[in-house]
């Protein structure tokens, strides 16, 4: 069987070649494959989130987040006139995921996949409690999100949740509330919020919890891996108690934007 | 009890024509029961009747079906239960050359058949089937559960497991029945035997000299150099093999509808869409011995509002009725080993 799939649409480079592999990469590999502790931060602390909404003028609303090695960039188009004849009472949310293709450590083929697909569904599991859906009949809203670069895939969706959110509200949408979502690994007997693709490679498992701070209201919950009742429960704890900060950096950025307009 | 009366009253103004008995009458003491196939008792419980079959494809190295509260004659006849086929396939991969990993690895996929979802379009039917294939997928390929005899040469070969898993009909618990077919498989799959050999030359011919990989016999001041072994064979081609390692701990799925404060289980299609939310939890059993359990996964899913306190009551919940579904699988898993082994069975047949 071919490896490489034949696209047409683009210049095809060779049938077989490999990535080069630096003896930089291989080293940050071995030095955080043996620790006990965190590095460069404690084990409650996530990651500094930059988030910028309004950033793509033609979409009616739109959302750029940052947190070290992860970037997202999400536009939001809608509410406008869905595209199957059959009437529907509530609104739809439609979210589509693209990872581009330098986005990884290995090139990723511009096909959409099955992964892509996989963190559309845990987005729009986040968002939809959270949209008053029943207020749009007949439309769709669009939630296009593209991964500029990807940092693990709990990353990827927490703060996919994050920028879709932010963007729904850039673009007026009425909502409940704000998402915020937060990600808890657990390594050795210790609860690592904001895991990195390296950290989450040490665990033996992780929770993902998507949350409203404005209703207290869960919802999306996405665990892998094993845990204990009680190591999960912890988690959700912990992971919520930090979407309650990452709301304040989400309220803060949306009153910063519309100060400037 | 006020919560009953709750939900009677909110069933009633939706207007929904199925019986309103089902849901109210749910008490939170679940019993699970596992038929013979021929025969359907009256429900009784909380769950449907299920009915488990291994051993259903012959040219597969395990396989289970599965049937929650299929009408009377059991699987295929009758009225259509949730009806769930799981089929296990190993296959060589090469470490270096393909995309193998040392080790093996899983791969799950499900398949919807059109005729168990008629409304669906074809693109809505491959989006049901991806997002099913990625959570059975998710869970069951997690390096927690991997079994430890999936590798035919070190750094060279490696089994491939396929796990494919056909949905025949869907009358509600659909997860449900996904994990339990899985897991009946897996549990039915034998990894068959393979022994390392290596090619040496003899003179100008070249022979077929076998080193078993085991090194008993050897003596410890051997100084010849430590030989690879390049290629494997079967050692018996008639033998089906060792059963798949870990076999106990493969996680069994509680769909868990809310309603909230109430919950319930196994949920028919109707109370499916009359349902805002549901809660997927994913319970595994490593140590029969000790009895701990852990959790292997967890998802949420539907537009309906759940509070964290809530969540925090129903995962305990969650456990008691899996762990009332694996004691039912286990006993079901070892009375078909019973069934299809010829040895027992001609004892038991004096």
């Amino acid at each position: 069987m071919a490896q490489a799939l034949f696209d047409r649409r683009r210049v095809n480079g060779p049938e077989e070649s490999f990535p080069p592999v630096y003896d930089s990469d291989e080293e940050d590999e071995l030095s955080g494959s043996n620790l006990n502790t965190r590095q460069g931060r404690s084990s409650a602390d996530i990651r500094p989130i930059y988030l910028k909404p309004g950033l793509i003028n033609q979409a009616n609303g739109s959302a750029y987040i940052e947190t070290e090695k992860t970037k997202i960039a999400c536009a939001v188009y809608g509410p406008r006139q869905s595209r199957s004849t059959t009437y529907n009472e509530k609104g739809k949310l439609n979210v589509e995921v693209k990872f581009a293709p330098f986005s990884c450590t290995r090139r990723r083929a511009p096909m959409r996949d099955a992964e892509d697909r996989s963190i559309a569904v845990l987005i729009q599991q986040a968002l939809i409690p959270s949209l008053r859906l029943e207020l749009l009949p007949k439309s769709t809203i669009d939630v296009f999100i593209v991964i500029i670069e990807n940092d693990g895939i709990e990353g990827c969706v927490a703060s996919g949740s994050i920028a879709a959110s932010t963007a729904l509200a850039n673009a007026g949408i009425e909502m409940l509330g704000l998402v915020t979502s937060c990600a808890a690994s657990v390594v050795n007997e210790e609860i690592w919020l904001d895991p990195t693709v390296n950290e989450a490679r040490l665990t033996r498992g992780t929770l993902l919890l998507g949350f409203m701070p404005a209703l207290g209201i869960v919802t999306n919950v996405w665990q892998t891996g094993q845990l204990t009742i009680e190591e999960a429960i912890k988690s959700m704890e912990l992971c919520k108690e930090r979407c309650l900060d990452i709301h304040s950096v989400v309220a803060q950025a949306l009153l910063d934007s519309a100060k400037e307009q | 009890m006020s919560g009953g009366q709750h939900i009677v009253r909110i069933v009633a103004q939706r207007g929904i024509g199925f019986s309103i008995d089902r849901v109210v009458c749910r008490s939170p003491i679940i019993t699970i029961n596992f038929v013979d196939d021929a025969f359907v008792v009256a429900p009784k419980g909380n769950y449907r009747n299920i009915a488990l079959e291994t051993g259903v494809a012959p040219l597969a190295n395990g396989s289970a079906r599965i049937s929650i509260g299929g009408g009377p004659h059991g699987i295929g006849g009758g009225i259509p239960g949730t009806e769930v086929v799981a089929a296990v396939k190993l296959e060589v991969e090469d470490v270096q050359t393909e995309e193998g990993v040392d080790g093996g690895r899983i791969v799950c996929a499900v398949s919807c058949s059109p005729s168990a979802y008629p409304n669906l379009t074809n693109n809505a039917l491959d989006d049901l089937q991806s997002d099913l294939s990625s959570v059975l997928h998710q869970t069951l390929s997690h390096s927690s559960l991997h079994p430890p005899n999936l590798t035919i040469l070190a750094g060279r070969k490696s089994w491939l497991l396929h796990l494919d898993v056909v949905v025949l009909t869907d009358s509600g618990s659909i997860y449900d029945a996904l994990f339990l077919a899985s897991a009946a498989a897996l549990r039915d799959t034998r990894v068959p035997r393979t022994r390392g050999i290596e090619y040496k030359a003899q003179s100008r011919r070249a022979t077929e000299e076998d080193i078993p990989m085991g090194d008993a016999g050897r003596s410890g001041f051997d100084t010849r150099a430590l030989k690879k072994s390049t290629d494997f064979e079967l050692t018996d081609y008639w033998d089906e093999g060792e059963p798949l390692g870990k076999s106990e701990s493969w996680p069994v799925c509680i769909t868990l509808s809310l309603l909230p404060p109430i919950h319930y289980l196994d949920a028919t299609p109707l109370e499916e869409s009359a349902t805002m939310s549901r809660l997927l939890l994913f319970f595994a059993f490593p140590n029969s011995a000790s009895g701990n359990s852990v959790l292997q996964g967890m998802r949420l899913l539907g537009p309906g509002e759940t509070d964290l306190q809530i969540m925090k009551t129903l995962i305990p919940l969650g456990e008691k009725y899996a762990r009332d579904l694996k004691r039912g699988l286990d006993a079901k898993l070892h009375s078909e080993a019973l069934r299809r082994n010829p040895a027992t069975r001609n004892k038991m047949a004096r």
